[in-house]
């Protein structure tokens, strides 16, 4: 344990500011994008099986002509006590020690879905069919992520390849991670810059810093979940 | 044999006055050969009628269960009604109900055996064997139910090449444990007192039937040791079997309770959940003593509509308890306030479901309230058999409230979801009611279903003795 | 080229410049040079598991973002923006992350094709010798008769052929597509030009605005450059300490820049010009200004009334606006595309006039002066010319005029008329099914060129764009082909291949004071590909603005209508652009952001509304305005004025590829042909009637209905 944390004391953590957050859905597809998300046609979405590992739940608050969307993008929220790693007959559900994030291992996974009823944010998708990308679509793979098959659960890893990508560049040049090196493709795509990554054990990041914020919230608190997320309140008048 | 003699007290009511103790079977004897006479025959006659339903129901389970089963894994999931955010839809449910209706043959068995309730005697093994089956078809569920059922294994402890252990903080690996010693030591509970009769059939067969009993008679010959071991053997597995039965519905109790869903996060899910299976498994033998008395040849003799009363009394009160957990769990999770809880209790009362809800009540709690304070109606059995299978319908709902409609209205409205069951997961619930009715049909040909030797024990511990005028009903207790 | 620049070499200016990825020039696949080589000898781009990245730019809309695309053993994995690039900065959005699914897309046109027209079943391939002939022979035409229509990026092939016509003497091409008309690009030039004297789109500095009123402008979603005008609004809420951006937003339908507002204030389409002159005035006085000139006649109360919102709202309004020093207002697409369009930019325009923020932070820029698009009137005289069989031979490129031109302009039965119709399209799209030939251009990701003028950029930017992979198919870049054929036609240009006139044109830049310089062409072609283009360090932007004279504007106002018989229709452009967009699985599968909906169209109705018309959701219902009808599911929509109904632009494909086909409606065929006076689309005064078709087909929303609204 004392020897694998060496010198890695990570603990990645998210910011979504909500003030900026437009709801405007290009994390949607950037994550689809890095993490192979496969799309599943109209049939899956209007019966619930949309597969997204992050995705915006957008509430209507006020009535007309006062309504306002109230945007939310959930991805999984890396807690650190997850709902969903106990319940998992199988270890696919795990805790990683080095980046302190919530894990899937699609191997290990044998779909009891036992992890996705439990996940109170609704963040883990479940692949009903194979994903049917035609020739040759299949080109854009990213082949730093497992194309998961039918009957696997799947999550938002926090782009769990770029931390690790991020890493070895660094220890090939012998220096420690920068602050905003590491991103996962939503927080890089996201054109309001409303989210925001980093290593929450680092007081001085700016996801550190920002996770301060008077305006910071964590998703169903009350649980004790211990999420990675962090949320900041959006809206308000002048100087919200 | 005899240690005490106890005479039983004047019955009160006047109806029970004018009746005719020999309507009981235990006073109505008939000698021992009569009995296993009577027993091989109804083991050994099949009508054609027999022959079409086995042929009907083996088709059932070739195409209904095992057809559709193998379809969804060769294509998927997605031929379920699943959806996000339920991911557990009527596979878990009917798992559930299975699992509480194999506590039937436990309960009706073991703890009225502990509790020396003479009325159990002719009917024992076929609560048993409902046991036996039940679990054979709801352990069926945690592998359908499965994305990637090819891989099951992983689930079993056994030093592996993974270098994985499964998870033993997961309530499905325990569900695996549980499940797995009730199946086996239910099946050794049910084998135990098969012994004798096993080798009594064996002396009145012949041919391939004759080596099968042989074989699984064990060389019993009646021998006052072996009947000592015997009855010592019942006896322990009679009491190590009860915890072992509560043990399971309690940790299928478990699945849900140790979950952070809203709905399922309830401390009194155990007892409940026990409950409700008692209460399901004992109506589904009466459900099973209905058909079997009607279409075994005898069966009349044996089942009589004193053991529909008795256990007509066991249902009502049962039905009872399960409104007060019911109502427990209910007003409780309600007045807790959590907004979610509240909000999923407030939709199964008022929502899209709410049939749902409202059959269940009163499947459960109206139907036998109102029907079985009544002696006659807990004396007719066809009317038993519609209300008993009324029960198991308002069971079935129960268990259908508390999984898909729970799931469907979690904590963030936006993920709310309406699951409604698809042709292939119908398909394959209605193929575990065939096997299970396939199993029974043809185990009802193969090992006598009356334990005919405990029936010869009760009839001979049983006698009406004359007490000055009166003939007074009396029972020697054995042991 | 590689003899000229080593692989040291490029690692050194590549470790020097890029700030966060290793960006190649593309000697890889960009290179038509190819040496064919064993695979055992692996080139170094190549090597299993490196990334290799390459510098481009965006060609999924106009905006024209850099981005940077990382490949893998000669596929292209992942999009992201070029951190450097001035306009979007590293960001991107979900239709710029989708260019590899043009790019993989199973549906496109592999080779160059020749079909009896229309006749999809008797097309054949034919190959590129048979082929650039007839390029040729038709360039050859006399020079009135030919015609070019492009898309609406002014990019090199818009030069090359610009340069080729002019030498000619034939008419200059056509840059259109519906996104630019919904835009009202068009428009809000000739506003600027008006209000400002000076023909040049206007920037507005989103990030430094404290007040924002937004005049249907969803800048956040398609209008002008979404990316940009994003990240300026992330930068408006939150970038400073203490101060948070206010933003009203004015517009009939909510739409997502709406939906983000703090106010979102429901005027009826057709009176955001009488609102902005009311705000003019009631601003004058809260300054303690003479009212301008045009709105001194206006009655705030009897605007407001007919705009059919509060007076003492507009008031309120005025008086934020007037308080603030940094009030900004933006005449958008919804606004302008309207009969009266040019006038309600210019007193929307005006009022930022009135706050006195031009040319200050906060405030209304002037960039380059260039047309940015050509309007739909100049298009109009194409269908004319081509109706009166005055065009022999129609080229097109980038654009899909059957599926995106309103259906009552007629230009498929124009283009019946033209004897020779040759498509360059990537896709098999609804054009390209009815042209005579398809010459398929590569996919941009395949491609050369540049981008110049980006409409939302603070400086001038020329941003590069070169092949990440090598083409997958028989497919050839437009630019060759027609250098080639001019050639043969006896035309020729002084190139000679794409790359060389890119590299011409791009000579000047070297002594243009960009961020970087180069003694030669090649080398500064290494890094104009190594940098995703080029631009200049500091913001240039045109300050010395001051407003002309003013003109007295009268308007009539909205529309009355028939109440719960007639709506004002919105018509507006989703993620899928111009329809482009719809044979990409990922954007038909991304929820729309204020509906959730996906993979088909809609119409959106208030509850309200809907309820006393008995309609409820995924109720098919048949919308028709005096140029045509569509048929297409409801969704109860509680963000829009109960007298108005709007359908989204994107689906209705007939062709296009699987994804695309026989989704949804198209609403070109409720549009009018009708133009404003700068000739943009009018497209924003429509009235419609709606009426139940007793169907139902329900609409695939990601959102739980019963949750959401309650409804079971």
């Amino acid at each position: 344990m004392a020897e694998v944390s060496k010198g890695i004391a990570e603990k990645w953590g998210l910011v979504v500011d909500q003030d900026r957050c437009t709801g405007c859905n290009a994390c949607v597809v950037a994550c689809s994008m890095e993490n192979n998300v496969p799309f599943t046609g109209e049939d899956n979405v209007a019966f619930g099986r949309g597969t997204y590992w992050i995705y915006n739940k957008r509430m209507w608050e006020g009535n007309y002509p006062e309504v306002a969307p109230a945007f939310q993008p959930v991805m999984c929220q890396q807690c650190g006590s997850a709902p969903c790693e106990p319940v998992c007959p199988t270890f696919a559900a795990v805790h990683s020690e080095e980046e302190q994030i919530n894990l899937q291992i699609y191997n290990r996974c044998i779909g009891t879905r036992y992890c996705a009823n439990n996940c109170p944010y609704h963040a883990r998708q479940f692949n009903f069919e194979d994903p049917n990308i035609p020739e040759p679509m299949n080109s854009y793979l990213n082949p730093d992520v497992t194309v998961r098959r039918r009957g696997v659960m799947e999550k938002c890893t926090f782009c769990v390849q770029r931390i690790v990508a991020g890493r070895q560049t660094a220890s090939a040049e012998d220096r420690s991670l920068r602050d905003g090196e590491v991103m996962p493709a939503c927080v890089a795509a996201c054109p309001s810059g409303a989210l925001v990554f980093g290593d929450l054990s680092d007081p001085n990041s700016r996801v550190s810093q920002m996770a301060q914020n008077e305006r910071q919230y964590k998703l169903m608190d009350e649980l004790g979940t211990r999420p990675k997320v962090t949320y900041l309140k959006g809206g308000g008048r002048n100087g919200g | 044999m005899a240690a005490e003699t106890k005479l039983f007290g004047k019955l009160k009511t006047t109806e029970q006055e004018h009746e005719d103790p020999k309507e009981q079977l235990m006073f109505d004897p008939r000698p021992r050969e009569e009995l296993n006479r009577m027993v091989m025959e109804m083991m050994t006659t099949t009508t054609r009628k027999f022959w079409l339903w086995a042929i009907g129901l083996g088709a059932g389970v070739a195409v209904l269960l095992f057809g559709a089963w193998g379809y969804m894994i060769s294509t998927g999931m997605w031929v379920t009604g699943l959806r996000r955010p339920i991911y557990w839809g009527v596979f878990i449910v009917t798992f559930v109900f299975w699992i509480g209706i194999s506590h039937a043959g436990t309960f009706v068995s073991a703890i009225l055996r502990v509790f020396k309730s003479e009325f159990r005697r002719p009917f024992t093994r076929a609560a048993e064997l409902m046991t036996t089956f039940g679990l054979a078809a709801g352990a069926l569920y945690p592998l359908i139910h499965l994305g990637r059922v090819w891989v099951f294994y992983f689930m079993v402890p056994y030093p592996n090449a993974r270098w994985l252990w499964p998870n033993f903080r997961s309530p499905l690996v325990w569900d695996l444990l549980a499940i797995t010693t009730y199946l086996l030591s239910s099946t050794i509970y049910l084998y135990l007192p098969l012994v004798p009769d096993l080798a009594m059939a064996r002396d009145r067969t012949t041919g391939l039937r004759h080596t099968a009993y042989k074989i699984l008679a064990l060389g019993w010959r009646g021998t006052e040791a072996e009947w000592f071991r015997l009855k010592k053997a019942i006896q322990i597995f009679a009491f190590a079997i009860i915890p072992v039965m509560f043990s399971v519905h309690t940790i299928v109790s478990w699945d849900f309770a140790v979950s952070q869903v809203a709905g399922w996060h309830s401390t009194i899910f155990g007892p409940y959940f026990i409950i409700g299976a008692i209460l399901s498994g004992v109506s589904a033998v009466v459900t099973i003593l209905y058909v079997l008395r009607s279409t075994l040849k005898h069966m009349d003799y044996f089942l009589r509509p004193e053991h529909f009363d008795a256990l007509g009394k066991l249902i009502l009160v049962f039905s009872m308890s399960w409104a007060y957990f019911f109502f427990n769990d209910y007003l409780l999770g309600w007045y807790g306030g959590e907004a979610a809880v509240r909000q999923i209790l407030t939709l199964h009362a008022s929502g899209p479901a709410a049939w749902v809800w409202y059959t269940m009540l009163i499947c459960n709690i109206v139907i036998p309230w109102l029907t079985l304070w009544n002696r006659k109606i807990r004396r007719t059995p066809w009317l038993m058999f519609i209300i008993t299978l009324l029960i198991n319908v308002g069971m079935y709902l129960e268990r259908y409230t508390i999984i898909p409609l729970t799931l469907g209205h979690q904590r963030t409205p936006f993920d709310w979801g309406v699951y409604t069951p698809q042709p292939v997961e119908i398909s394959i619930v209605l193929g575990t009611f065939c096997l299970f009715t396939f199993l029974y049909l043809i185990m009802s040909r193969l090992i006598p279903l009356v334990p005919v030797w405990e029936v010869q024990e009760g009839q001979v511990a049983h006698t009406l003795r004359k007490v000055g005028k009166a003939e007074v009903p009396s029972v020697t207790e054995l042991d | 080229m590689s003899d000229k620049i080593t692989r040291r070499n490029f690692l050194k200016i590549a470790g020097a410049g890029a700030a966060i990825s290793a960006v190649l020039t593309g000697c890889g696949p960009m290179s038509r040079y190819i040496v064919r080589r064993p695979y055992t000898e692996m080139p170094e781009y190549n090597q299993t598991g490196l990334n290799t990245y390459y510098a481009s730019t965006c060609r999924e809309c106009a905006a024209g973002c850099g981005i940077i695309v990382r490949t893998k053993e000669g596929r292209a994995i992942t999009i992201e923006g070029n951190p450097q690039h001035p306009l979007n900065r590293g960001r991107l959005c979900a239709r710029g992350i989708t260019a590899q699914q043009g790019l993989y897309n199973p549906d496109r046109v592999f080779g160059p094709i020749f079909q009896a027209r229309g006749d999809t079943g008797r097309q054949a391939r034919t190959t590129w010798d048979e082929a650039i002939p007839v390029v040729s022979e038709a360039l050859k035409s006399p020079a009135g008769q030919i015609a070019f229509l492009l898309g609406t990026a002014p990019d090199h092939l818009f030069d090359l052929v610009t340069e080729w016509t002019r030498s000619i003497g034939a008419p200059a091409p056509l840059r259109y597509s519906a996104l630019a008309s919904f835009e009202g690009r068009s428009t809000l030039q000739e506003a600027a030009n008006r209000t400002f004297g000076k023909p040049a789109l206007p920037y507005f500095d989103l990030a430094n605005a404290e007040v924002v009123f937004s005049f249907g402008a969803n800048f956040l979603e398609t209008w002008l450059s979404p990316v940009s005008y994003s990240a300026a609004y992330g930068d408006m809420r939150q970038a400073r300490p203490t101060r948070r951006g206010y933003l009203v937003a004015f517009e009939a339908r909510q739409s997502l820049t709406a939906g983000n507002a703090d106010e979102w204030i429901p005027i009826k389409p057709g009176s955001e010009g009488l609102v902005a002159l009311a705000l003019a005035r009631l601003v004058a006085e809260a300054r303690g200004e003479a009212a301008p000139a045009a709105a001194r006649s206006i009655d705030p109360a009897a605007a407001a009334e007919a705009a059919g919102i509060e007076p003492a709202k507009l008031t309120d309004l005025a008086r934020l606006f007037a308080a603030s020093e940094h009030s900004l207002a933006i005449p958008g697409g919804g606004a302008i595309g309207q009969h009266e369009g040019l006038a309600i930019a210019q007193a929307i325009l005006q009022l930022n006039v009135q706050v006195n923020n031009l040319g200050l932070p906060g405030g209304v820029y002037l960039t380059n002066t260039e047309q940015p698009t050509t309007s739909l009137a100049e298009v109009y005289n194409l269908v004319q010319k081509m109706n009166n069989s005055q065009v022999k031979v129609l080229f097109i490129h980038g654009a899909n005029p059957v599926f995106e031109l309103p259906k009552v302009l007629g230009f498929e039965e124009a283009l019946a008329k033209v004897p020779l119709v040759i498509s360059f399209a990537t896709f098999p799209d609804e054009t390209a099914m009815l042209s005579d030939y398809v010459l398929p251009d590569h996919s941009p990701l395949e491609s050369f060129g540049y981008q110049r003028m980006l409409a939302a950029a603070d400086r001038p930017v020329y941003s590069s764009i070169q092949p990440v992979v090598a083409p997958l198919y028989d497919t050839r870049a437009t630019a060759d082909v027609l250098l080639t054929a001019a050639a043969a036609a006896g035309s020729p240009l002084p190139y000679t291949d794409e790359v060389d006139f890119v590299q011409q044109m791009i000579v000047p830049l070297i002594s243009a004071g960009g961020f970087y310089t180069a003694p030669e062409i090649q080398t500064f072609w290494s890094r104009w590909l190594q940098y995703g283009g080029w631009w200049v360090t500091e913001q240039a932007l045109d300050t010395d603005i001051s407003a002309a004279s003013e003109r007295p504007a009268a308007f009539s106002g909205p529309a009355t209508l028939e109440e719960d018989k007639q709506f004002y229709l919105v018509v507006f452009p989703t993620q899928l652009g111009d329809g482009a967009g719809a044979n990409r699985p990922w954007l038909q599968e991304m929820p729309d952001p204020m509906t959730t909906l996906t993979w088909n169209t809609w119409v959106e109705i208030n509850p309200e509304t809907a309820d006393k018309l008995g309609i409820h959701d995924d109720d098919v219902v048949r919308v028709t305005t005096p140029y045509g009808a569509l048929e297409a599911s409801v969704y109860r929509y509680p963000a829009i004025r109960p007298d108005t109904i709007a359908i989204p632009f994107g689906q209705g494909h007939t062709a296009l590829g699987r994804w695309a086909e026989g989704r949804g409606a198209n609403p070109a065929a409720l549009l009018p042909a009708a133009v404003n006076e700068a000739g943009d689309l009018a497209y924003n005064d429509v009235v419609a009637s709606i009426a139940l078709t007793g169907k139902r087909r329900p609409l695939a929303r990601v959102e739980s209905r019963e949750g959401v609204y309650g409804e079971h």
